[in-house]
């Protein structure tokens, strides 16, 4: 038996939004609502766009919801029924989605993020005193781990997950470096500009009356500073990201 | 006549599908906020996985050496770079005293026991959950490894007497009285403290077998208990005691019920479920004058905010052991005035040191913090521990020995910017109750200071911060407990234009409908005709 095309269009419209909702986030991050809607548009406006291209496609798809909506005589109960309920359930769904926004609806002011702003141009200038010096590399790792121990770890933790015993006190979560999204994406001198002038120094975009990232500087020397850079990278596997990297 | 209706046929349509688009999307604009995401991901694994070695000591020793040294120290005798400033220092593998056992006190642990410590972490402290970065494998092999740091492993008899836990008493109230009983009979309290907050009268002169000061468990916060929060956990703990520390092993006086009686009886402390750390706190309308006794039945309503603090490790002075782990927050307010009763637990009540004492202490103290005033678009916000330069912050603070409430002013920890205000406007009452304090302070919503204190109005979102300092743990000026940011806020009455609103959209919809279809029902009629 022949599919109708009212079950085909509708198949279609809502099998794309099946995948985009559900189907989409198994292989990468979900959609955010606006991006959906958006796609959902585009999918609805072409179906329509295909069953109303040809006069024979168009009544088929037409005429059965005419039918529908118009109620014929010959309807059976069922039909008629869910022709009422049909009735009934929009406008009592649009009621309730006018109740939804008209509510008051009281959130917090909510500050749009950003987590990796860009540095000041001073910033650029950092370079590792001891970047060069591989021989004495482990030295220096020993002696960052040292600093980390002693300074970091309360926030960031034993794992340098972000998960230290000070952590579920903070709004901002502190830095899980760990994670493949943090250090191993920065430069080293973004990352010791992070350390040296803490959330204090973040520029306004980047909230920085809420980071609870002290500003090192008034804390720990320039060395201790590089070496705990070194001893993240060195923990982690990460290498920090280069400017001949991002040329390949 | 099926021309005529294909030629009408896309106005027809036009209806549906809009109603297709709402159908599918709602009423909302279609502009949100995208969704925060996990970015939970795997710990880097080492890269030597394959290159591991084949003997198991071998290979608990690399892993040791990589994950655990800055702790427990390359030699294993407790005193990698994190024990300078972790409190209880890290364990001595050396000395090879263990707290969580299931063994007798003094005893050494079992290899289960080491292995639980490692998988599940002990909570409150330094150590972490291992599970996600070690195999079981893996975790046997730094056993081994660690083991390996002292000979009382190969002096000990061959099978030691582990407690294991008897038929379950599940938890009743019928228990819990009976377990209460014990708790008082055994002389918990000397320690623990009457409701088990850890303010016993002999709680500040316990200390470990290094020496060290060492606190009896808060008994009423299960999510810090170190060696695990569930009736099972302390089951085991109170007949095993804690090596090393004055905690004892009450496996003589404890037959199996006696044990889960006592065992239910400090569950019960604890709430079922750990508290989840809020963000807002919703202040609640009353009609009455706001109570200042924090007893008040008005206090008992209204559901609590909760939020655990963290040590001021920013700006010396640094506290990396504070002593208050969390404060509950509860708001009211009335046509004219904002109030909050806070709740803390404290060891003690702190009273301010003699000159040239030998332990130097200071009054308890707390703190609501405000910024000066809003910014626009309410954002931005002064910097969230003592305020910066250019935006200052209001202070309403309490003092428990001399039971004052005043306001400060402070534009930043780095430069002693704290200024107190020379009339206050703030009021309240407290008191401090088996190792806790609740207070109430209050306030006009406007004041005559509008430069240097916060204004009030309902339907606002106000930043609000806290701040607690326990005297005894000799925290003071910068050394306190701290909090970020929050909100507090005050609902606004209700605007009954919400209710108007949906039956006019019901009807109107309805209204369409009904003329779509006669619509439809007259082209049918023409078409038949």
């Amino acid at each position: 038996m022949k599919m109708p095309l009212v079950a085909k269009a509708s198949a279609c419209v809502f099998g794309f939004f099946l995948f985009l909702k559900l189907g989409l986030p198994l292989f990468t991050s979900p959609l955010p609502y606006s991006v959906l809607a958006m796609y959902m548009i585009l999918v609805l406006i072409s179906t329509l766009l295909y069953v109303s291209i040809f006069e024979d496609d168009y009544s088929n798809f037409y005429l059965p919801i005419v039918k529908f909506l118009r109620g014929d005589e010959g309807d059976n109960a069922v039909r008629k029924m869910s022709r009422i309920a049909v009735f009934v359930m929009i406008p009592l769904f649009m009621g309730f989605r006018t109740y939804k926004s008209v509510q008051p609806n009281f959130e917090p002011p909510f500050p749009q993020r950003v987590i990796h702003p860009a540095p000041p141009g001073s910033a650029a200038g950092f370079v590792n005193p001891y970047g060069g010096d591989e021989a004495n590399h482990e030295k220096y790792v020993q002696e960052g781990r040292k600093v980390y121990y002693e300074n970091c770890v309360f926030c960031h933790g034993d794992k340098l997950d972000g998960k230290g015993f000070f952590a579920n006190a903070l709004n901002v979560k502190p830095a899980n470096f760990a994670d493949p999204t943090t250090i191993s994406m920065l430069q080293e001198s973004f990352v010791f500009w992070r350390v040296k002038t803490g959330g204090i120094g973040l520029p306004e975009e980047a909230t920085p009356w809420d980071s609870a990232m002290p500003r090192w500087e008034l804390i720990l020397s320039e060395e201790e500073r590089w070496k705990a850079v070194m001893f993240l990278y060195d923990y982690t596997g990460w290498k920090p990201r280069t400017w001949e990297l991002d040329a390949e | 006549m099926l021309n005529s209706l294909l030629n009408k046929s896309w106005l027809k349509a036009l209806p549906l599908l809009f109603l297709a688009v709402v159908l599918l999307f709602g009423w909302t604009p279609l502009v949100a906020a995208d969704e925060e995401h996990d970015d939970a991901a795997p710990t880097a694994e080492t890269a030597e996985e394959n290159a591991l070695p084949t003997d198991d000591l071998a290979a608990g020793k690399m892993i040791y050496e990589k994950l655990c040294i800055s702790c427990h120290g390359i030699e294993g005798d407790g005193d990698g770079p994190a024990a300078v400033r972790f409190q209880p220092k890290p364990r001595s593998f050396k000395k090879a005293k263990y707290k969580y056992r299931t063994t007798p006190k003094g005893k050494l642990p079992t290899d289960e026991d080491l292995f639980r410590a490692i998988t599940l972490g002990l909570p409150g402290t330094g150590m972490p959950d291992w599970a996600d970065v070690l195999s079981e494998k893996k975790i046997r092999q730094v056993i081994k490894y660690i083991k390996s740091f002292s000979d009382e492993w190969e002096k000990q008899e061959s099978s030691p007497h582990v407690v294991t836990v008897g038929t379950v008493v599940p938890t009743s109230p019928e228990s819990v009285e009976r377990g209460k009983k014990q708790f008082t009979a055994l002389g918990c309290q000397l320690c623990h403290g009457t409701e088990g907050r850890g303010d016993g009268p002999t709680a500040s002169a316990l200390k470990n077998h290094r020496g060290d000061p060492v606190y009896p468990r808060n008994l009423n916060k299960n999510w810090l208990f170190r060696g695990g929060g569930k009736a099972e956990d302390i089951y085991v703990r109170v007949n095993t005691g804690l090596s090393g520390t004055p905690m004892p092993e009450f496996s003589g006086a404890l037959d199996n019920e006696k044990s889960w009686d006592l065992a239910n009886y400090v569950r019960s402390l604890s709430p079922e479920k750990t508290p989840e750390r809020g963000s807002l706190i919703k202040a609640r309308s009353i009609e009455e004058t706001i109570p200042v006794d924090p007893d008040d039945p008005i206090w008992q309503e209204g559901e609590p905010t909760w939020f655990p603090m963290m040590g001021q490790i920013s700006f010396e002075k640094r506290l990396f052991t504070p002593s208050v782990t969390d404060i509950t927050v509860k708001s009211v307010f009335n046509e004219k005035e904002i109030g909050f009763l806070l709740i803390w637990d404290d060891r003690s009540k702190s009273k301010t040191s003699k000159p040239g004492a030998k332990k130097i202490s200071f009054t308890d103290q707390v703190a609501i913090q405000f910024p000066e005033k809003l910014q626009p678009g309410g954002v931005k916000k002064p910097y969230f521990i003592m305020g910066d330069e250019k935006l200052g912050v209001n202070l309403w603070n309490w003092t428990s020995e001399d039971n004052r409430f005043f306001e400060t002013n402070a534009y930043g920890v780095w430069n002693n910017s704290e200024v107190e205000q020379s009339g206050s406007d703030i009021s309240g009452k407290g008191y401090y109750k088996n190792g806790q304090y609740r207070l109430v302070i209050k306030r006009s919503f406007q004041t005559s200071d509008s430069e240097k204190d916060i204004q009030f109005e309902k339907g606002i979102f106000y930043p609000v911060a806290f701040f607690a300092m326990d005297g005894t743990n000799g925290e003071k000026g910068s050394q306190r407990s701290i909090t970020p940011w929050y909100f507090v806020f005050m609902e606004p009455e209700e605007d009954k234009s919400v209710y108007y609103y949906p039956p006019i959209v019901i009807a109107l919809v309805f209204g369409l409908e009904f003329i779509l279809v006669k619509i439809l029902k007259k082209n049918h009629k023409k078409e038949n005709v």
